[in-house]
């Protein structure tokens, strides 16, 4: 999903050089910045220059790709320039040519191939007194923690029936109220537009995110956020299940993992125990938001669902706006009943409506027609997926067949739409013109460059998004007239 | 508007992992001639970081090893007497009581390696000298059809696993595979449509090949079956020849749209498997890759496994043989055949050049000019 990589992406794109130098010595940073944040097409020319002894001349990569894909090649480069993996040098016969910059070539080839002792993978935990945690503890840790904080964002209590109310520890708590997504207005906790739209999205991405914020954050508080940030990569390529030694981390790591066990991200025994577990958020953190294995998901919906076997998803909906959601976990439900207006309750099964009023509501809460729709296929439930992926509807290539009636996705955008009439500009406004030839030179040579976005030639005003180049225009235009 | 046009929401770019399985030809006469320019260890030793490579792609990739050996087929990754790692799809695996403390390699792929080398060692100490002059090819057919069946349990669990998008399907393709191929036409259109390509798990073989194409002729028929199953399930079968030459290699890559490359510098495997062979089927659709034009389409005759040119064809099931069936009886069906002339190599006529007919019927000597085209 675009969303899912977006985030993490962006933050990491605007770093300086020099903390992608730092960050790339890391064989386990850089193996999972290929494969989480390249696409497709990206890894193919990483791993194709990677053994490479020369650059590859521009020529020969653009030969290799072919000249129908030339979009999806140039986003491939750009995003490998944004994240200073490519870079072009100049061979011998003056042709540029491309190469895979030094810290993350060879860390990946130490990742690849093994290497002198890094500890990039961490290292196992064999005291003698160990205690094994299951993989299913792990995951109830998990589930329990993460639902927490969901259920203190969206305040679930409303709702009742939360019986083991996690107690948030105040880092979580300030970390949410840091980025927007909550507010605290004396004791009561409201959640903000971001806030609306951080809860439907998927597990994967909502983790992320909250990492995101963390380094962010730890900035502030004077934690150096490559130190955080190696060390969240290297928490993703750790294996489930297994312990992992302490005492090599250092004390900033250590206490980056005290806080990410109040999210449930990794799970110690006590905070002074010598080892600590990573849990299914935090292993999974490199895969793609599809791929992700359902039993996170399927876990942090709730034991209902757990127990109906493969599949996470747990929401029907039919081309009449009805839909069905088997869960009974407060968290889920409170979610769904922000756009849906709900009707019948059972012990598993909540039925309800899409209807323009709830689907309005919630746009006015801040809650966008796309973030309904993507939380509605994650959670879609397998027999909606296996009926409707079955039929194939779409014929055009490339095109997914739609997971969930096209009629409602469609219906939800225009209902968002409905609302949509304003579209704000940022920009710059010209006017006061004396003459209609002193106002028309300008309006025409900013709507060769592109920036125009409105004119009047009534009022003698025009409206354009950059300003620098009409200025320097009116300037030169007026050099001249002297 | 055109953000309300339904075609426009489905970007998902839905990034079904892809399976990977690994063929690796490990006839000891074959690569006792590469001895010098590529030794078996270096060779495995880069087909493992190409598969790490593989497994960096995506968090889901998997993986399957091979080995087509002289006298069987065997698996390498995942091993049949270890807990077999790829049946939970994170690759995550149970600690099996070795916990060497080495950590500078990541995981799963530190899994794999020690699986194949280990399993690789046990095969090749397993094999005796009588073996080794019993058999001088290799069990392509075998592993063939390991692979397929690999990938075949793999598919179906995916798809179990993931919404049961496509269950029925690739359960009836496989079903439908192995066969003649008869039925499974009526319903093909609505199968194959790209979006379910998309969302399957994606498969594809690579042949790491050292043995010549006449040694293997003797399996012809069922490297044949399994290239055509693979043909099905739209499965491409990757070639990478170090050396010698397959006729049938060449027609599995070429029938499956998968990719062919006869190395000329066998030292530089590692990347020629990182540029040829590593992108996915997603990432094919955008590259231009290596292809076999001209393709050898011989077939082996189904009477002496020799591979023919030209030869004689059952006019009722299709057997090839490269001299006319004793007694005229068809060795698969059993019809009697009329031959005529027996013990006669039909004669290759050149075929008769079609004169353009003149349509106003002037000799040789009319201007083409004059010729009016006809029908206008």
């Amino acid at each position: 999903m675009a969303s899912a990589t977006s985030r993490p992406l962006e933050y990491l794109e605007g770093l300086p050089g020099t903390t992608f130098y730092k960050l790339y010595q890391q064989p386990s940073t850089a193996l999972a910045i290929f494969r989480r944040m390249l696409p497709d097409l990206a890894k193919c020319f990483v791993m194709a220059l990677l053994y490479l002894k020369d650059p590859l001349p521009t020529a020969d990569l653009e030969i290799w790709v072919n000249t129908e894909s030339k979009k999806q090649r140039d986003n491939a480069l750009s995003i490998l320039g944004r994240l200073h993996i490519l870079s072009t040098t100049l061979t011998g016969e003056k042709t540029r040519a491309y190469m895979v910059t030094n810290p993350f070539a060879s860390s990946l080839r130490q990742a690849l191939m093994g290497a002198e002792d890094s500890h990039s993978f961490g290292v196992f935990s064999q005291g003698p007194g160990e205690t094994q945690t299951s993989i299913a503890d792990l995951d109830e840790y998990a589930r329990r923690q993460w639902e927490g904080v969901m259920g203190y964002m969206v305040g679930t209590s409303a709702f009742g029936g939360q019986r083991d109310m996690v107690n948030l520890s105040k880092g979580v708590k300030q970390l949410l109220q840091a980025g927007h997504l909550v507010e605290i207005r004396g004791t009561r906790v409201d959640i903000t537009k971001d806030g609306f739209g951080f809860v439907l999205q998927d597990v994967n991405t909502q983790v992320w995110n909250i990492l995101i914020l963390y380094v962010e954050s730890a900035e502030a508080i004077g934690m150096d956020s490559v130190e955080v940030l190696s060390f969240l990569f290297l928490l993703s390529s750790l294996e489930l299940g297994a312990s992992y030694e302490k005492k090599h981390l250092t004390s900033n790591q250590l206490r980056t993992l005290t806080d990410l066990a109040d999210f449930g991200i990794v799970y110690q025994e006590d905070p002074d125990a010598p080892c600590f577990y990573p849990t299914r958020l935090a292993t999974t953190l490199t895969s793609d938001s599809s791929a992700l294995s359902n039993p996170v998901t399927g876990s942090l919906t709730g034991p209902a669902s757990q127990s109906s076997g493969s599949g996470s998803g747990f929401i029907i909906i039919e081309t009449n706006y009805r839909l069905y959601a088997y869960t009974s976990s407060p968290l889920q439900i409170s979610l769904i009943s922000l756009f849906t207006n709900l009707k019948y309750r059972f012990p598993n099964l909540v039925t309800g409506k899409i209807t323009r009023q709830s689907v309005r509501r919630a746009i006015e809460m801040g809650i966008t027609a796309d973030q309904i729709i993507s939380y509605l296929l994650s959670h879609a439930h397998p027999q909606l997926r296996k009926h409707n992926a079955g039929h194939g509807t779409s014929n055009v290539k490339g095109v997914q067949a739609s997971v969930l009636p096209p009629t409602v996705t469609d219906q939800i955008r225009l209902w968002q739409l409905e609302r949509d009439r304003l579209r704000a500009t940022a920009g710059f406004l010209f006017k006061d013109f004396t003459s209609l030839a002193e106002y028309s030179a300008p309006c025409q040579y900013a709507a060769e460059i592109g920036v125009l976005v409105w004119k009047s030639e009534k009022k003698r005003m025009f409206f354009v998004t950059r300003h620098e180049q009409v200025a320097a225009f009116l300037r030169s235009q007026k050099g001249g007239g002297k | 508007m055109n953000s309300v046009d339904a075609s426009e929401h489905y970007e998902l770019g839905a990034t079904a992992p892809s399976l990977l399985t690994v063929i690796i030809d490990t006839n000891p006469h074959a690569w006792a001639l590469l001895e010098d320019s590529l030794p078996l260890s270096k060779a495995v030793a880069n087909i493992l970081v190409f598969i790490n490579a593989h497994l960096a792609c995506n968090y889901a990739n998997e993986v399957a090893v091979v080995a087509s050996h002289s006298q069987k087929a065997a698996w390498l990754y995942p091993s049949q007497n270890a807990p077999s790692p790829s049946a939970d799809q994170d690759g995550d695996v149970t600690m099996n009581g070795n916990t060497t403390p080495q950590t500078n390699k990541y995981r799963p792929f530190r899994i794999v390696e020690e699986q194949v080398t280990r399993n690789l060692k046990d095969l090749i100490d397993s094999t005796t000298g009588d073996d080794l002059r019993s058999n001088m090819s290799t069990m392509l057919a075998g592993a063939l059809t390991l692979a397929l069946s690999n990938i075949n349990r793999r598919t179906i669990a995916w798809a179990e696993e993931h919404g049961g998008a496509n269950l029925e399907d690739a359960a009836a393709e496989a079903g439908g595979g192995g066969g003649g191929g008869a039925g499974g036409v009526a319903a093909a259109p609505n199968r194959y449509s790209a979006s379910n390509e998309d969302e399957r798990l994606q498969s594809r073989i690579l042949i790491v090949s050292v043995s010549g194409s006449t040694d293997s002729a003797h399996q012809y028929i069922p490297v044949m079956n399994s290239i055509f199953a693979c043909q099905r399930l739209h499965i491409p079968i990757d070639v990478c020849k170090l050396s010698g030459d397959a006729v049938f290699l060449q027609q599995a890559s070429d029938a499956t749209k998968g990719v062919y490359m006869a190395l000329s510098e066998p030292r530089g495997l590692l990347q020629y498997l990182m540029m040829a062979f590593l992108p996915d089927q997603r990432s094919r659709r955008h590259l231009v890759l290596p292809t076999r034009v001209d393709v050898d389409f011989r077939a082996a005759c189904f009477c002496h496994r020799r591979v023919v040119d030209v030869g004689f064809v059952c006019s009722i099931c299709l057997s090839i043989f490269c001299e006319p069936p004793p007694g005229g009886d068809c060795m698969t069906c059993g019809t009697h055949l009329d031959v005529g002339d027996y013990h006669v190599r039909p004669a290759l006529l050149p075929r008769k050049k079609k004169k353009k007919k003149r349509v106003n019927g002037a000799s040789g000597a009319g201007t083409p000019m004059s010729t009016p085209t006809p029908g206008t």
